[in-house]
C-alpha cells in the first residue's frame, strides 16, 4: 500500500502542539505585528524554545532534523496562525537554507554557526536577487575574489528578507547564503555560494517598504569590499547555483503549504460570517452565487494542498535516494506555481464576500491576500515556475532561455 | 516526590460533539483531548518533580483511542503513563471510576501524592478526585491554587468562595488543581518526539484486581435519565425613549424585575 495520505500520529501530535503555540502566541498579535512592522522578540524566543529553528539541523549540532512533511506540518499550522506570513516566513526560510548549510557547509562552518542556529540564536536566510538580476540569476554582478584565506565579496543584493532580524533580534546574529561570482567568465558554473553574516564590515543595508507580510524585514545592501572567510563557502566553487536551486525547491514546497493554509484559513473565517450574516432575510452562506464559488476554491486548495505536501514528499524521497534533483524542481515549481493562484482568487472572492467589511484593514483577509501575493514573485516567479515545468515535459532543447 | 497525576480523555471542546440516541457523547466517534484542567494538575506535578525531584506517572481510564492524551502528558513531562482500559469499564459512574483508579493506585503503591484537576469539561462533577482519595483513605483537599512540599507536609493554599485558605496536609494526600495555579507548558518539539517513543502500559480489570461487578454500568449507582439542552434565549429588548436617563432607568427597572440585585 503504498499510496496513503495519512499524516503520522507523531506529525499529528507536532501539528496539535505547534497549532496550541501558534493560536496563544501569534493569532492575537497578527495585526500588531504588520503594523510595527516586526515580530516581537517574545514570539521569536518562543519559537526558539520550541525547536522551529533546529528542524533541518542534524542532532549533532543540537538540531532534530525532521523529514520536509513533518517541517511542512508545522509551517502550515503557523500560517493558518498568521495570515500574514511573517512569522512562517522566519521559519521557513531559515528551515530551507539551513538544510542547505547543513549539507553543503564544511565541517568548520558547521561546528561554528549550525549549534547557534539550531538553538534560535542564530537565522540563516538567503541572498540571491539584485537590482539587476532575479528570475535571470545568471546575471548577478556580485564578485567574490580569494585573498588569502578569505574571499573579498564586492556587490549588490536587493530585496532580500530577514535582515534586521538578523542584525538585532538574534543574539547571535544571522546572515544570508549568498549567491556570488567567483568566475565571471563561467557564467553560472561560475557562482559560489557563501554564507555572510549580515553584520560583516562593508555591509549597508536599505530597507525596503513592502505591500504585506511586513513583519518580517525586507531590504537591500551593498557589499563593500566584506571579508568573508573561506570555511564559510557552501559547497564547492562552481557549485553555487545549483545548491541555490535545490534550496529554493524546499522554499517553493514549503511556500506552497503556506499559500494554501492561508486560504483554507481565510475561507474559513469568511464562512463563519456568511453563515451569520444574512441579506434579503437569507443567509449568504444559502445563496449558490456564494456556495458554488466556495465549493470551487475549497476544492482547488485541497488539490494544491495536496500538491505542496507531494513536493514536501518528493523532497523526502531525495533524501531517501529514490527521486532525481530534477523531479523534485519539476513538482515543486508546480506545487508553487499552483497554490499561489488558487490562493489569491480565493481570498479575493471570500474579500467580496464580507462586502465593505472586506476591504478594510480590520478584515484579517487583506493581510492574507498581500501576503500571497508577494509570491507570485518571491523564491522564484510563478513563470518561472512555468519554465521549469515546461522544461521537464517538452525537454531542455525547448528552453527558451540558456 | 513521587507523583500520580490523573488525566482524563473528553471530548475536544473545538472539534463538533455527537451525542448518541440518550443524549449522552458518543465518545469513540469524537476526537480527544487532555481534559484542560487536568493540564493544570500535570503542570503542577512536573514543577514540584523539577523542584523536589521524584517521578510523575500520569494514569487514564479510557476506550484504548485515548493513548494519545497520555502522551500529550508524557510530552510535558510525565515520566511514565498507564491507561487503564478495558471493555468491562464502559459506563463506569464516578463512584465506579475512582473505584478502578485507586485500584491501579494501589498497585503502583508507592507514592506521595495524587494531583487531578478540579474537575471535567465534560462531566464538570468534580467527584473523582475526592472519591479517590476517600477510597485510598488518604487525606485530600480541592480547588488548590498553590502547592509548597514540607517535612512530608504540603502546605495549600485553596480557593473558596470570597477568598481562600491555607491548609496544611500530611502526605500521602490527594489535592485537585484550580485552572488558576499555574499556565500549563506547550511542549517543545525534542519533547514530542521523546513521549512518542516511550511505553504507555495497558491495564485491564484483572491487573488491578477490581471486582467486575463494581465497576461498568453494572457497577455504577447514578444512572443518566436524561439529558436536556438548556437554550438560554436572549431577550433583546430595546428601549426607545429619546431621554438618555430615561433609557437607564427603564433599563434598571427591566433588570430589577428579572431578580439582578442593584448594588451602587
Amino acid at each position: 500500500m503504498p499510496l496513503d495520505f495519512n499524516f503520522t500520529e507523531e506529525q499529528e501530535h507536532l501539528r496539535r502542539t505547534i497549532r496550541e503555540f501558534a493560536e496563544k502566541f501569534i493569532t492575537p498579535r497578527v495585526f500588531e505585528i504588520e503594523q510595527k512592522e516586526r515580530i516581537p522578540n517574545e514570539i521569536i524566543r518562543e519559537m526558539a524554545r520550541l525547536g522551529l529553528f533546529g528542524v533541518s539541523i542534524p542532532e549533532e549540532y543540537g538540531g532534530l532534523y525532521l523529514d520536509p512533511i513533518t517541517a511542512g506540518v508545522i509551517v502550515e499550522e503557523l500560517a493558518r496562525a498568521d495570515l500574514s506570513c511573517s512569522t512562517p516566513v522566519l521559519y521557513l526560510v531559515h528551515t530551507a537554507w539551513s538544510y542547505i548549510a547543513q549539507k553543503y557547509g564544511r565541517k568548520e562552518f558547521k561546528e561554528e554557526i549550525l549549534p547557534l542556529a539550531a538553538e534560535g540564536k542564530l537565522w540563516i536566510g538567503i541572498a540571491t536577487t539584485e537590482p539587476g538580476a532575479g528570475s535571470d540569476l545568471r546575471s548577478i554582478t556580485t564578485i567574490a575574489k580569494k585573498e588569502g584565506d578569505e574571499y573579498v565579496v564586492n556587490g549588490e543584493k536587493a530585496f532580500i528578507s530577514g535582515v534586521r532580524e538578523a542584525l538585532e533580534q538574534f543574539e547571535m546574529g544571522g546572515g544570508h547564503l549568498t549567491l556570488v561570482k567567483t568566475a565571471p567568465e563561467k557564467g553560472h558554473r561560475g557562482m559560489t555560494m557563501m554564507f555572510i553574516p549580515i553584520r560583516s564590515p562593508g555591509i549597508a543595508i536599505k530597507y525596503e517598504k513592502g505591500w504585506g507580510r511586513k513583519g518580517v524585514s525586507w531590504a537591500s545592501y551593498k557589499l563593500d569590499n566584506v571579508r568573508v572567510p573561506e570555511k564559510y563557502v557552501i559547497g564547492n566553487e562552481g557549485r553555487g547555483f545549483y545548491i541555490a536551486m535545490e534550496g529554493f525547491d524546499y522554499a517553493r514546497a514549503l511556500i506552497a503549504t503556506v499559500c494554501c493554509a492561508v486560504a483554507k484559513r481565510a475561507l474559513e473565517l469568511t464562512m463563519d460570517y456568511i453563515k451569520q450574516r444574512k441579506v434579503f432575510g437569507i443567509p449568504l452562506a444559502k445563496f449558490e452565487g456564494i456556495q458554488f464559488p466556495l465549493a470551487e476554491h475549497w476544492a482547488r486548495i485541497e488539490a494544491a494542498q495536496l500538491l505542496a505536501y507531494k513536493a514536501l514528499w518528493a523532497l523526502k524521497m531525495e533524501r531517501e535516494g529514490k527521486m532525481s534533483r530534477f523531479e523534485v524542481s519539476k513538482i515543486a515549481a508546480e506545487a508553487k506555481m499552483i497554490a499561489v493562484l488558487t490562493a489569491i482568487r480565493a481570498i479575493d472572492d471570500a474579500m467580496r464576500w464580507f462586502g465593505a467589511f472586506g476591504y478594510t484593514e480590520e478584515c484579517p483577509l487583506t493581510l492574507a491576500i498581500k501576503a500571497v501575493k508577494s509570491y507570485e514573485w518571491a523564491e522564484g516567479a510563478t513563470d518561472i515556475m512555468k519554465i521549469i515545468v515546461a522544461r521537464e515535459i517538452l525537454g531542455r532543447e525547448f528552453l527558451p532561455y540558456r | 516526590m513521587n507523583i500520580i497525576v490523573l488525566v482524563k480523555p473528553v471530548p475536544d471542546p473545538k472539534a463538533p460533539v455527537r451525542l448518541k440516541p440518550d443524549g449522552t457523547i458518543d465518545r469513540e466517534k469524537v476526537p480527544l483531548t487532555v481534559n484542560l484542567y487536568d493540564k493544570h494538575a500535570v503542570e503542577a506535578a512536573v514543577r514540584i518533580k523539577e523542584k523536589y525531584g521524584g517521578k510523575v506517572i500520569a494514569i487514564s481510564m479510557a476506550p484504548p483511542h485515548a493513548i494519545e492524551v497520555l502522551r500529550e502528558a508524557l510530552a510535558m513531562g510525565v515520566d511514565d503513563a498507564i491507561l487503564l482500559s478495558d471493555k468491562r469499564l464502559a459506563g463506569s459512574d464516578t463512584l465506579a471510576t475512582s473505584y478502578a483508579l485507586s485500584q491501579a493506585i494501589r498497585k503502583i503503591g508507592d507514592f506521595d501524592l495524587i494531583l487531578c484537576g478540579m474537575e471535567s469539561t465534560d462531566g464538570n462533577t468534580g467527584h473523582v478526585g475526592p472519591e479517590v482519595a476517600e477510597f485510598l483513605g488518604i487525606p485530600h483537599v480541592t480547588y488548590v491554587e498553590r502547592i509548597e512540599i514540607r517535612d512530608r507536609h504540603v502546605i495549600v493554599k485553596r480557593l473558596v468562595e470570597g477568598g481562600y485558605e491555607i491548609l496544611k496536609v500530611k502526605l500521602p494526600a490527594l489535592l485537585t488543581i484550580t485552572n488558576t495555579a499555574n499556565e500549563p507548558r506547550i511542549p517543545t518539539i525534542r519533547d514530542v518526539l521523546k513521549a512518542r517513543r516511550k511505553t504507555i502500559i495497558v491495564w485491564n480489570v484483572d491487573d488491578i484486581g477490581v471486582d467486575p461487578n463494581k465497576v461498568g454500568l453494572r457497577g455504577s449507582p447514578t444512572r443518566i435519565l436524561k439529558i436536556e439542552k438548556v437554550i438560554l434565549k436572549r431577550k433583546g429588548k430595546i428601549f426607545t425613549e429619546p431621554d438618555v436617563d430615561k433609557v437607564i432607568e427603564s433599563f434598571l427597572a427591566e433588570l430589577k424585575k428579572d431578580g439582578v440585585s442593584l448594588v451602587r
